[in-house]
């Protein structure tokens, strides 16, 4: 899907909406769902993979049961109901009252279509309706449905979401949440979850954001009642200082010294959070909301880097933290929580060492020597661009400087939904780029190709992710 | 939170090499935000070393300063609090805490900082606080050769100030701390 349907429809107010992303994707679903006519051509006539032609590459990954008649049904009946259901949830502020909402105009689809929906919420239906229009919406039928269980099958959930989450009612937000595993698959027990995190990330705030005249002045209070001074004039009583307390101590448990030596850290964040999508009204610009939306994301990046003193902050994370922020943006407790959360996800990623990064990078080369054994040669002994040259960048930022915003979401949608893991699947997605211009790193030396890979030309993503998954199924045969 | 430097009396290099070594060890630059100076310093060079601290320096002049141009009296506003500075010999009789309290009213300042008797002192008073940060160097003053080298770290944070006194008794750095709120009604004059 070369254009995702971003819009603001948690900011009713017309004011905050980001205009540069409004102007450029457009804000009619009609507009979208003629450009998803417009897609099929481009995957039948693709000339680099002539392997197994298909009508709709989604079609092939799962189980090949037919398209039956009610599902159409159900996605057409769905379509009049999905598109009110879209403007009204803005004024839900958390993602809580959401899912109420949402849940709530799925039940009232049921009487119209029993049947079929329950056969949905049971077997493994089939994906969209061979590629037309309410392809979108069938999806947003169905995660609906998934997520309005009682329990949430996660085999399931990943089945859909790897198509691609579509971008309403704050279902992407939720989905993320259930497979990053911050949300239980026990529905009940959402709101108590989010309670406690939401709790917790509050608490870490009050500990680690404090200022040492914060902290000393609690730790006063708590010692020392306060006497308040009945003389108006005489000489001011002077107190011992505990513990080398003081702005100037150069002890190693000193709070001061660790204040002064956090700033440091506190600066490269500060100045990393400034450059971060400069384009994007949402996090830089003059508007208050990009203020506060920069002092969110610093705030979940300090106490990040306080909580992980082995990995404090690197230049990078910023870029990480964006898409997240940005999904689930209602409410900036979560994304910190969800940050500790899996940071064995990310933070593998991130680790700097030399053997982290540079296996991974090894097995991208290898994996690539393994599908295309003709573009792994030329590139990598005629014409030397060591993967290490533009692969560092897309495995530790996760794509999201490769593309666009929108692009990168959708990315990661598949990123996190795979059951391989996320490293898998990134693997497999920049061996996809990498075979997506084959032709032209064939022609090109060593200059080209490597400007050619640092500066990735925008594609279709959703054919990029069909390639990307060919290559899965294509390495167990 | 605004860590504020109140240093003075070094005379160097007159009566006094440099700043005892446990002191130098302690004031290294990216930790304060304002240095204020009392004067007599007395030489170019001192008046670099503070400006590596920090970039914001106020100084007045003391009777032993070989640059002329210094001002007797100055006043800034630090957050919520108005500091005046002067060094004290021009108040007749030195160190006299009546006639200091008639300086600050003078210049209308909650804190005034003042120096020349190279004694610590941290006195309130109706019109607000004198602070005297005693002699860095333990340079000898006209009253008495026995000066324990002092300086005061001032941390303004709203309308509460810390006021950390450091002093090197025996060798040994001893570090102090004074407490003192600004009631809104005080500065009302």
């Amino acid at each position: 899907m070369g254009f995702l349907v971003l819009r603001e429809k948690k900011n009713p107010s017309p004011i905050s909406v980001p205009q540069t992303f409004v102007d450029f994707i457009g804000s009619n679903l009609d507009s979208n769902l003629a450009m998803a006519k417009e897609r099929i051509p481009d995957w039948l006539n693709s000339s680099l993979w002539s392997t197994t032609p298909s009508v709709d590459g989604r079609l092939h990954r799962f189980s090949l049961s037919p398209t039956t008649t009610t599902t159409t049904a159900a996605a057409a009946v769905s379509e009049p109901i999905v598109q009110p259901t879209v403007p009204v949830s803005p004024p839900a502020a958390a993602s809580r009252p959401q899912y109420t909402v949402t849940s709530q105009k799925y039940e009232f689809r049921d009487p119209i279509d029993k049947n079929s929906n329950n056969n949905s919420n049971d077997n493994d239906q089939n994906a969209s309706p061979s590629g037309v229009s309410p392809d979108d919406i069938s999806r947003q039928a169905q995660l609906l449905a998934e997520l309005s269980k009682k329990v949430v099958n996660f085999r399931e959930l990943r089945r859909i979401a790897s198509q691609g989450i579509p971008d309403g009612a704050g279902i992407r937000s939720t989905v993320w949440k259930l497979l990053l595993g911050y949300l239980p698959p026990d529905r009940l027990q959402w709101s108590s979850e989010l309670a406690k995190k939401r709790s917790e990330y509050k608490q870490f705030k009050e500990e680690l954001l404090m200022n040492p005249t914060e902290i000393t002045r609690k730790l006063e209070k708590s010692a020392v009642d306060d006497h308040s001074k009945s003389e108006s004039s005489g000489l001011l009583s002077r107190s011992q200082v505990t513990h080398g307390e003081h702005p100037l101590s150069l002890g190693e448990s000193s709070i001061w010294n660790q204040f002064f030596q956090d700033t440091e850290i506190i600066e490269q964040i500060d100045r990393d959070v400034k450059r971060t999508h400069p384009d994007m009204h949402f996090f830089s610009g003059d508007l208050p909301l990009a203020k506060s939306n920069q002092d969110a994301l610093k705030d979940i990046l300090i106490v990040f880097a306080k909580l992980n003193p082995g990995i404090r902050y690197v230049q990078g994370m910023n870029e990480i933290l964006a898409p997240l922020f940005y999904v689930f943006r209602n409410d900036p407790d979560e994304e910190m929580a969800l940050l500790s959360g899996f940071r064995d996800h990310f933070c593998k990623q991130l680790d700097n060492s030399t053997v982290g990064i540079r296996s991974t990078i090894s097995r991208l080369s290898q994996f690539l020597k393994e599908h295309d054994e003709e573009l792994w040669r030329h590139l990598e002994i005629t014409t030397k661009v060591n993967p290490q040259f533009y692969a560092f960048r897309w495995i530790t930022l996760l794509l999201t400087q490769e593309f666009n915003f929108a692009d990168s979401l959708h990315i990661w949608d598949t990123l996190l939904s795979d059951p391989e893991g996320p490293l898998e699947t990134l693997l497999r997605v920049c061996c996809a780029m990498l075979i997506l211009v084959r032709r032209r790193l064939l022609a090109g030396d060593f200059t080209s190709n490597l400007k050619l890979l640092q500066n990735y030309p925008s594609s279709n993503i959703s054919h990029l992710l069909y390639v990307a998954n060919k290559l899965r199924s294509q390495a167990s045969n | 939170m605004v860590l504020v430097l109140a240093i003075g009396d070094l005379h160097i290099p007159h009566r006094a090499p440099d700043l005892p070594p446990k002191f130098k060890s302690m004031l290294v630059p990216g930790k304060i935000q304002h240095i204020i100076c009392t004067g007599n310093l007395c030489i170019k060079e001192v008046h670099d070393y503070f400006k590596t601290l920090c970039p914001d320096l106020h100084i007045t002049r003391g009777e032993y300063d070989e640059d002329s141009h210094y001002p007797e009296n100055k006043t800034l506003t630090i957050g919520q609090f108005k500091l005046g500075i002067c060094h004290g010999h021009q108040v007749i009789p030195w160190g006299d805490l009546d006639s200091l309290a008639m300086v600050q009213r003078q210049l209308d300042v909650d804190i005034l900082v003042t120096g020349h008797t190279h004694q610590f002192k941290a006195y309130k008073h109706e019109g607000g606080v004198v602070i005297n940060p005693g002699s860095a160097t333990g340079a000898f003053s006209s009253f008495t050769y026995d000066v324990n080298p002092s300086f005061v770290l001032m941390d303004i944070d709203g309308l509460r100030v810390v006021v950390y006194v450091y002093e090197l008794i025996d060798g040994e750095v001893k570090v102090d701390k004074i407490d003192f709120k600004k009631t809104a009604t005080a500065s009302a004059h």
